[in-house]
This record gives C-alpha cells, sequence and structure tokens, in this order.
C-alpha cells in the first residue's frame, strides 16, 4: 500500500494559504500578526506577490472616511444595487471596516497616498457616488510578500494546488502538483484558505488570472457554492485591442448616431450595469450596430485618468510605468483614432460562489475562502457580480477586509483543532486523477476545451440578457462539454494545469446556467427576458449549489430580510 | 499570438521576468542562467515581464488582432 511519502513530497503547516495574491498574502500576514506560532505556508500556481489581479490594475481601494454616513451608503448599496440580496450584516462590518484595513497595510509597507493634512488622497468617478476610492501603488502585493517573509510565513511558488484532502467532513490539506517538474505534493494542514481568485473563464486579457481552480476544489470537497448566477460581469473593450474602454457605459451611440445609454443610465454611474448590456443587445439584434463610444463624452474615461496615473492627486512612479506602456502598445494597435470607438461587452465573468460566512468559514470545518473565490458567495455584494459588486475599488478592498477576519478566524479555528489524519489511500486516488490528461492518448487539448467555454460564455444572449430558451441551450453545450473531460490530454505539466483549469470552467458555467434557470425573475445584474421584474414575494432567495453523490443539487435559502434593517 | 522578444546578450538573469508572469509562459534555463519563452500562446499582454526587467532586455509585442475571441451577440 502506499504511503504519502512514497507518493511524492510532504509538506506541512498549521495553515494552508492558497495563492499568493492580494488575499493570500494579507491573511498570511493576518496570521502572523493574531498568532506569530501559527506555521502558514502560502503555495501559488506562479510566484506568489506577483499573481492575482492587484499588481496589473487601478489600485484604487474602495472606503468610507469616518466622516461619510455608513447609514447612507447602506441604503444606497442595498435599495440600489444589490437589491436586498445583500448579507447586510456582513456589508455593514466591511464597509465601517475599510478605513482600518488602509490604516493596517500602511503598517505592512504597503504605499498609500495622503493629503498634507493626513487625510487619504481619494477619487470619486461620480458626483452621486457615495464611496471614496484611495490610491495605492501597484507593487502593493510585493510589499505585503517582503513583509510576509519578515514575519515567517513559509512559501512554495509554481505548485498547482488542485484538490482538498479530507479527514471525514474536515479539511486536512490539499494535493497539487509543480506546473515546472511534475513533482506531486501532499501538503498536511489543519485549516486550508481558499485564495486563488474567481472565474474569469481565461478570456478578458491582461489582468484577470481567476480561472476557478479553488472554487472547483471546494465544489469537489462538498462546500456550498452561492450567488453563482452573478457570475457574468463584463468591461466595455474596445473592439479592436480588447483593451478596457472606462466609462464607455454612459456615452453609448448606436450606428445611427443615436444615444442608448442614456434611457438606462439617465445620470452618470460610478460603475457597469448589465442594464446597457442589455441595451446594446436590443441594438444589435435590430440591425441598429455596431456600437460606439463617444470618448470626448466621456466623463469617467478624464476620471479615470486621475485614478490611473500619477498627476497632482499622487505620484505613483510604478502604476504609471504600467499604464503608459499599456495605454501607448494599445493605441498603436487601434485602427481607429476618431471619437467614435466601436466597443462591445467583453466578457470577464468573476464568478466567486463559494459560500462563507461572518467568518470567512465555508460550510466544510477546517475550509476557509478569502477574496475574489468568494466575494459573490459571502454576499456583502447582493445581487451583482462580486468583486467589484458595482462598486469600483471594491475588489481589492473586498479580498483585504475578507483576508484580515478569515486569516484570524481559521488561526483560532486551528487552536483549538487537533492533528487531521491525512490518509493515503485517498491521496492517491486524487493523484491519478489529476494526472490522468497525460495518460490519454488522441484526447481533447485544452486550449480547445478552454475556447468551447468562451464561445459559449461571452455571448451576451447567454449570460447577461437570459432567457430559459437560451440558458437551457447554453447549459446543455456546457453538459456535452463535461462529458468530454476524461478525454482531455495534457502534452506537458503545464498544460496538466490547463486540463484542471478546463475542468473548472466547465463546472463554474454549470453552476452558473442552472441556478439563472432556477431564478425566475429579474434582480440586480440577473436579467431574464421572461422575467422581466423583480418578484420580492418569492425571490428574496439566495440560490445554494452543491455536489451531492457526483450531481449538482440546487436548492434555495431564504435571505433574513426580516433580520435585516433594509426591507423591500 | 503575442511575440516575447529578449535580447538574450543583453540579459543578467536576475529571474525578474520569470517571477513576474502570473500565467507561467516562461521557463528557467538553470545551465544558462536564462529565460527560456515556453508558452507565448498563454500571454496576455499584461507587459509586467517588460516592466521588470531592469535592463530592458524584452519587448512584449501584443498580437491584438490574432488572438481570438468569441461571438458576442
Amino acid at each position: 500500500m502506499a504511503t504519502l511519502e512514497s507518493l511524492g513530497t510532504v509538506l506541512s503547516a498549521d495553515v494552508l494559504v492558497v495563492g499568493g495574491g492580494i488575499a493570500g498574502l494579507t491573511a498570511a500576514i493576518s496570521i502572523k500578526e493574531a498568532s506569530p506560532d501559527v506555521a502558514v505556508l502560502v503555495v501559488d500556481k506562479c510566484a506568489p506577490g506577483f499573481g492575482g489581479k492587484a499588481n496589473k490594475g487601478g489600485g484604487n481601494l474602495a472606503f468610507l472616511a469616518p466622516e461619510d454616513s455608513l447609514e447612507d451608503m447602506l441604503a444606497f448599496r442595498v435599495q440600489k444595487v444589490g437589491c436586498y440580496l445583500e448579507d447586510q450584516e456582513l456589508l455593514r462590518d466591511f464597509l465601517s471596516g475599510t478605513y482600518g484595513v488602509l490604516q493596517r497595510i500602511e503598517s505592512w509597507g504597503c504605499t498609500v497616498f495622503h493629503k498634507p493634512d493626513g487625510s487619504y488622497v481619494y477619487v470619486r468617478y461620480a458626483e452621486n457616488m457615495p464611496w471614496r476610492m484611495a490610491l495605492c501603488e501597484q507593487d502593493i502585493t510585493e510589499s505585503m510578500l517582503r513583509h510576509a517573509r519578515k514575519n515567517k510565513v513559509k512559501f512554495v511558488d509554481h505548485v498547482s494546488i488542485v484538490d482538498l484532502v479530507k479527514d471525514g467532513d474536515r479539511a486536512a490539506g490539499a494535493v497539487g502538483f509543480s506546473v515546472i517538474d511534475g513533482a506531486f505534493y501532499t501538503i498536511k494542514a489543519k485549516a486550508v484558505i481558499l485564495a486563488n481568485g474567481n472565474q474569469n473563464y481565461k478570456l478578458m486579457r491582461r489582468w484577470a488570472s481567476g480561472r476557478g481552480d479553488g472554487i472547483a476544489a471546494a465544489y469537489r470537497a462538498g462546500a456550498e457554492m452561492r450567488n453563482a448566477e452573478f457570475g457574468s460581469f463584463i468591461n466595455w473593450v474596445f473592439a479592436d485591442t480588447k483593451e478596457v474602454c472606462q466609462g464607455a457605459e454612459n456615452v453609448l451611440y448606436n450606428a445611427k448616431g443615436e444615444n442608448i445609454s442614456r434611457a438606462v443610465r439617465p445620470v452618470i454611474e460610478a460603475d457597469l450595469a448589465s442594464k446597457e448590456v442589455v441595451a446594446w443587445y436590443k441594438a444589435m439584434v435590430a440591425g441598429d450596430g455596431p456600437v460606439y463610444a463617444n470618448m470626448p463624452e466621456n466623463a469617467i474615461a478624464q476620471a479615470s485618468h486621475k485614478a490611473f496615473h500619477s498627476d497632482g492627486v499622487a505620484v505613483r512612479p510604478v502604476t504609471t510605468r504600467f499604464w503608459t506602456l499599456t495605454i501607448k502598445k494599445a493605441m498603436a494597435g487601434s485602427k481607429n483614432p476618431g471619437p467614435m470607438q466601436e466597443v462591445i461587452p467583453g466578457f470577464i465573468g468573476e464568478g466567486s460562489p463559494v459560500r462563507v460566512d461572518h467568518q470567512m468559514a465555508t460550510t466544510l470545518p477546517g475550509l476557509y475562502a478569502v477574496g475574489d473565490v468568494a466575494a459573490a458567495g459571502s454576499a456583502w455584494a447582493g445581487a451583482v457580480p462580486a468583486p467589484p459588486g458595482r462598486m469600483r475599488g471594491g475588489g481589492m478592498m473586498g479580498a483585504m477586509w475578507m483576508a484580515m477576519r478569515g486569516g484570524p478566524a481559521a488561526a483560532a479555528y486551528v487552536a483549538g483543532a487537533g492533528e487531521p489524519a491525512v490518509d493515503a489511500a485517498q491521496v492517491e486516488a486524487l493523484k491519478e486523477r489529476i494526472f490522468a490528461p497525460l495518460q490519454v492518448a488522441g484526447g481533447v487539448e485544452p486550449p480547445e476545451m478552454i475556447r468551447a467555454i468562451q464561445d459559449i460564455m461571452q455571448p451576451v444572449g447567454n449570460t447577461i440578457y437570459k432567457s430559459e430558451e437560451r440558458l437551457s441551450a447554453a447549459l446543455d453545450k456546457v453538459l456535452a462539454l463535461k462529458a468530454e473531460l476524461p478525454r482531455l490530454h495534457a502534452k506537458d505539466w503545464h498544460y496538466l494545469a490547463a486540463c484542471n483549469e478546463a475542468g473548472a470552467m466547465v463546472g463554474s458555467a454549470e453552476q452558473f446556467f442552472r441556478t439563472s434557470l432556477v431564478r425566475k425573475e429579474s434582480r440586480g445584474w440577473h436579467i431574464r427576458e421572461d422575467y422581466a421584474e423583480r418578484d420580492d414575494a418569492n425571490w428574496l432567495k439566495w440560490i445554494i449549489a452543491k455536489d451531492v453523490d457526483g450531481e449538482m443539487v440546487v436548492s434555495t435559502e431564504d435571505v433574513p430580510v426580516d433580520r435585516y434593517p433594509l426591507k423591500p | 499570438m503575442n511575440t516575447i522578444k529578449i535580447d538574450l546578450e543583453c540579459c543578467e538573469g536576475c529571474r525578474n521576468c520569470f517571477d513576474a508572469c502570473f500565467v507561467n509562459v516562461f521557463r528557467w534555463d538553470g545551465e544558462k542562467g536564462q529565460p527560456i519563452v515556453a508558452y507565448p500562446e498563454d500571454c496576455v499582454e499584461c507587459n509586467k515581464c517588460e516592466l521588470s526587467c531592469p535592463d530592458s532586455c524584452i519587448e512584449v509585442i501584443p498580437d491584438y488582432e490574432g488572438n481570438y475571441w468569441p461571438p458576442v451577440l
């Protein structure tokens, strides 16, 4: 019989953190600050401190200053954005914690900018935006990495964690392999924190790194998913370069020169909504396309300049170098220098349904999830894709806040938990499953499978403007791909990781379509052509998806609005 | 597919590009102490390798037209 050691390298830690981006590093540091003796190991598929999205974006951190009204912000969010599908208690905790997060990361050596009077430099995209965005430098995760190392957090790089190991119902560690040399790893841990991002279906370029590995691992281990139907975020992108066109949502014109977004966005809003995607869809179906962004009218594009670059607001050399180079290349690749730029809704997804409670504990004992992997599953954002949850700057801030809550919670769990047993037979079976694509001859290559999934997720009629007919047809296609998964072939370790990602994408797509079919109403980002109205009588419910004996079982659960201060 | 041009004459082997890539485009040639562009098909033009190179030996040339994008409607 195999022993763990005969199967590969065996490592152990009190807490295993999967993913070394902003959420994982924040969780690791938070554990060490709360409990210095807890052994923390961070494992990343690439290099800790460089993965994830935080070092490829605008460096905007949503927050409320002490003089801002928490009650006004809560009312705005619940009534106008999340449409009563929020966990209002968690949302309150989150929003009231944002200012403290800024102070805390500064103590770790991260750069956040201040005015001469000591208050935070901030940007607001729109006058009616009831939150602020502080500005940080884009090397935020590198600063965190240095601080984590100083605090004796251990790291393993270029190892893809694929599955959780269980002792009964409890998480007992994880298994994975080196993408460089194929070495198999078993990591024993008293608690595991998933911090490896959400599901972007490898479509949006430049920053969207989430392939849903953590979602898939949690799902296979039996953890519940929540709000999977809200995993269809988009950004408006230039049709030629697919680079994001900030602010296009407010200034969309059809080919006849008619403004199509003003009817659905009478005032400038601070973030995207699916309603203008529906306006785009209708224009295209009516033959009034293509659709253009009128750049001279684009107020958010002007404000973005402040938010992304160094200027009088904040001097950010790292961020400025990044954006200057990115924009220079995109401009060179642009075919049309004119004011009217053709744009399309570029699918990002941000499926993030791992269900967590107020301590970031999943439904599986010993398994925690922080950041993008559980942003929608935590329910802070309600009926919208999270992050950003229609709150620009909410992604990074949400990740850090969740991690500061979840890291110490995992450490407290570990203090009371015994050493879990890790069964070699279970690990051996997982290893066999994970490495199986290396043995498949003449099968499906992962890029082919991933392209097929992208072809299902990107069409707006499938994922944004939903209907029974289109959702059912899309689900059928996903299930056909699911049946093909055993035929995935990996020519090397790099592509073995891609096989795991392809499987995760198929799983996320199945969750998305099954839950979207169940919600027979329109609410927030979930817009149904066939159920156009919000239905508070029947649908103040969360939709839960869970694996039961290999089948995806979908159920509903009442949102406890009676307990919350804001009611419909 | 994007092109990642590395001037290996200029490369001093600091490994910054290898660490900076979040989609594992590079492999490391341990003997030569230099990067190998192993999986350019996975490059998503984040430009982090180019930005991380202290001697400006790397250039990422995006293939905006050639990179696949599915039907949108």
